[in-house]
């Protein structure tokens, strides 16, 4: 096993050396590691490309001069290879640190230390004392999520089982355009196949292993699509009035768009989304708060609570 | 070490990450350098050993890496090959343009400097990825609160939090000593002895208003006794919108079906949980419970048809 493992590194160290492309013939003759028959070494020599490309480490076929019928050659570009952010400063550094320590323990945490790797190989030390006190962190442990961002970035179609309204299990094939994180949830957003129609699911509500696939891959994201933005859209869509007593209702409070003093009640204005979730936020809040607007969703808010009452008594 | 972390691959690619390190940490010690890559220390010795083999075509001492690792520090000479850190992979992009922009989001207004600088670093990222769309994060809790229980944590001290109860939907300003993070859920949680109520509780990092820490107070960790806090059995029944019940009342997906067990550790909580379920889910047991929900919803009703 170590035998390989010195082939690859010797290859990428010979390809990245290089500043002609080299022949197999010279690559088997110079790098240790080939031995065997030419059909040995040639399936060799495929295996530990594929093996590098793995790796992410572009080999590129070339010829030394195109004028000539020669053999083609590899060889290893360094601008492919090597981290390019250009001239990188320690603050720089010290807010690239806080974005990857922000993953410990969550999904992406072996990439994120991976990236911290190489980034402190670069030689600038990071300037951490530059910044303010800040331990941001990203809560994400979905089994999915890597597959999830690896299908994104190679536009691949992922399926999976999500629980729906009614708490069954439906089968969904989409589109990955974009994963994002707000609150305390995490969201996808992409193409639902079957339905034709932008789908965003909320990653807990997955119940299964997440598939990718290869049918369909290479489709297109919207350029500069914005998960949250699109959510925030939905979000606004109604405007509802609302009095409130005076040191309660916290949550609304944030959200309202004015608040204006009434004396012992203070009167918001609030956007919502769907008129029964938000009756279910209004009745959260009990008798401390009184929809004054808009009408209908008064309506539907006096019949629930008729029918909380039937259910109980 | 799992054993995914020594398949040939990815021992490949660490020892592709490690050569440029060293190269910038010369003189690192061996243990330190285990850690930094989360391998054991004789793993790192035989990465060192593998890597010791290599170099360029020739292969005479000239050519190979000089590494030397014996007396316990490790330095590296005439590696100038493989050098420079290698290009960041497309996951470990993504990883930190979706911390990045967590970091934006938290960074305190006043520090526009930095906001700008992470920006341009995730414009000088995204061109090197192939995601076209905008990656977002939004924090839950300011980082800084989180910073300042870490803080506290560390040097051992008292925290005064502005705190924001669901149950009860009241601000109160608490003395707390806290103990450690806990996420449960999908939400963290500080778990912390209170010296309001006399008793451990949890609080929930995002209704935590603020926090600051309390210089006077120094903690004696020893004498504080974990607490049990009293459980309330209660069973439900569903009649529309399961999923939404399931969820806010953390059922196990294990126990759908028919009635509804669960466990919370307030009345009150259970009372509202029922109101904000607007008629989709019954509360079977206990029946004292019942009579107080019927007594709130007709109270609430009246209000309605005053008003």
């Amino acid at each position: 096993m170590s035998r390989k493992i010195e082939r690859l590194i010797n290859l990428t160290i010979a390809l990245l050396a290089t500043k002609r492309y080299l022949t197999k013939k010279q690559i088997f003759s110079s790098v240790e590691g080939y031995e065997g028959t030419a059909e040995t070494k040639e399936r060799m020599f495929e295996r530990d490309k594929d093996d590098l490309r793995n790796l992410g480490v572009v080999i590129e076929l070339g010829s030394f001069d195109p004028l000539f019928e020669d053999e083609a050659g590899y060889r290893i570009a360094p601008e492919g290879y090597a981290l390019d952010l250009g001239a990188i400063t320690g603050i720089e550094i010290a807010l690239l640190s806080l974005a990857a320590e922000a993953w410990k323990g969550a999904a992406l945490d072996r990439s994120a230390h991976s990236a911290l790797t190489k980034l402190r190989s670069i030689g600038v030390d990071s300037d951490l004392d530059a910044l303010p006190a800040l331990a941001p962190r990203l809560m994400a442990t979905h089994e999915g999520f890597q597959i999830i961002t690896t299908a994104i970035s190679k536009r691949e179609r992922i399926s999976f089982s999500y629980l729906s309204q009614s708490y069954e299990s439906e089968l969904r094939t989409i589109e990955p355009y974009a994963i994002a994180t707000k609150g305390s949830h995490w969201y996808v957003a992409g193409r639902d196949v079957a339905k034709s129609a932008l789908r965003t699911f909320r990653l807990d509500r997955i119940d299964s292993e997440v598939i990718p696939s290869k049918d369909g891959s290479g489709y297109e994201i919207p350029p500069g699509f914005d998960l949250l933005a699109s959510l925030d859209l939905e979000q606004s869509a109604h405007l509802a009035i609302v009095d409130i007593r005076k040191g309660k209702a916290q949550l609304m409070r944030n959200a309202a768009l004015s608040i204006a003093d009434k004396g012992e009640w203070d009167r918001i204005t609030i956007n919502y989304l769907d008129s029964r979730s938000f009756i279910d936020l209004l009745l959260w809040h009990g008798d401390d708060v009184l929809l004054i607007a808009p009408e209908s969703v008064r309506v539907e808010l006096t019949t629930r609570v008729g029918e909380i009452i039937d259910l109980h008594v | 070490m799992s054993k995914s972390a020594q398949s040939p691959l990815s021992r490949t690619a660490r020892l592709l990450d490690l050569v440029p390190y060293l190269a910038t940490h010369q003189g690192i010690e061996l243990s330190r350098l285990a850690r930094d890559f989360s391998v054991t220390e004789p793993e790192m010795i035989a990465d060192l050993t593998t890597l010791w083999m290599c170099g360029l075509p020739g292969y005479t001492p000239l050519e190979l890496m000089d590494l030397s690792f014996e007396s316990g520090f490790v330095t590296i000479r005439n590696a100038s090959t493989l050098s420079n850190p290698r290009m960041l992979t497309e996951e470990e992009t993504i990883a930190l343009l979706l911390g990045l922009d967590l970091v934006i989001e938290s960074l305190p207004s006043e520090r526009e400097d930095l906001r700008l600088i992470a920006i341009d670093l995730v414009a000088r990222l995204s061109s090197r990825v192939n995601v076209p769309t905008k990656l977002s994060a939004k924090p839950s809790i300011p980082g800084s609160v989180r910073a300042i229980i870490q803080d506290a944590l560390h040097k051992k001290l008292a925290l005064e939090i502005l705190y924001h109860s669901s149950y009860s939907d009241t601000v109160t300003s608490r003395l707390v000593t806290p103990i450690e993070f806990r996420d449960e859920n999908n939400c963290e949680y500080l778990w912390a002895f209170c010296q309001r109520v006399g008793g451990f509780r949890s609080f929930r990092l995002d209704r935590i208003q603020s926090a600051k820490l309390n210089e006077q107070t120094i903690v004696e960790q020893g004498t504080l006794v974990e607490e049990k806090a009293e459980k309330i059995s209660y069973t439900l029944r569903s009649h529309s919108r399961p999923r939404a019940i399931m969820e806010r009342f953390s059922i196990d997906k294990s126990d759908y079906a028919g009635d509804l067990p669960a466990v919370a550790f307030s009345y009150e909580w259970i009372q509202r949980s029922i109101l904000a379920c607007s008629g989709s889910v019954e509360l079977v047991q206990p029946a004292s419970a019942r009579a107080l929900i019927v007594r709130a919803a007709r109270s609430i009703l009246e209000r309605y048809k005053s008003g």
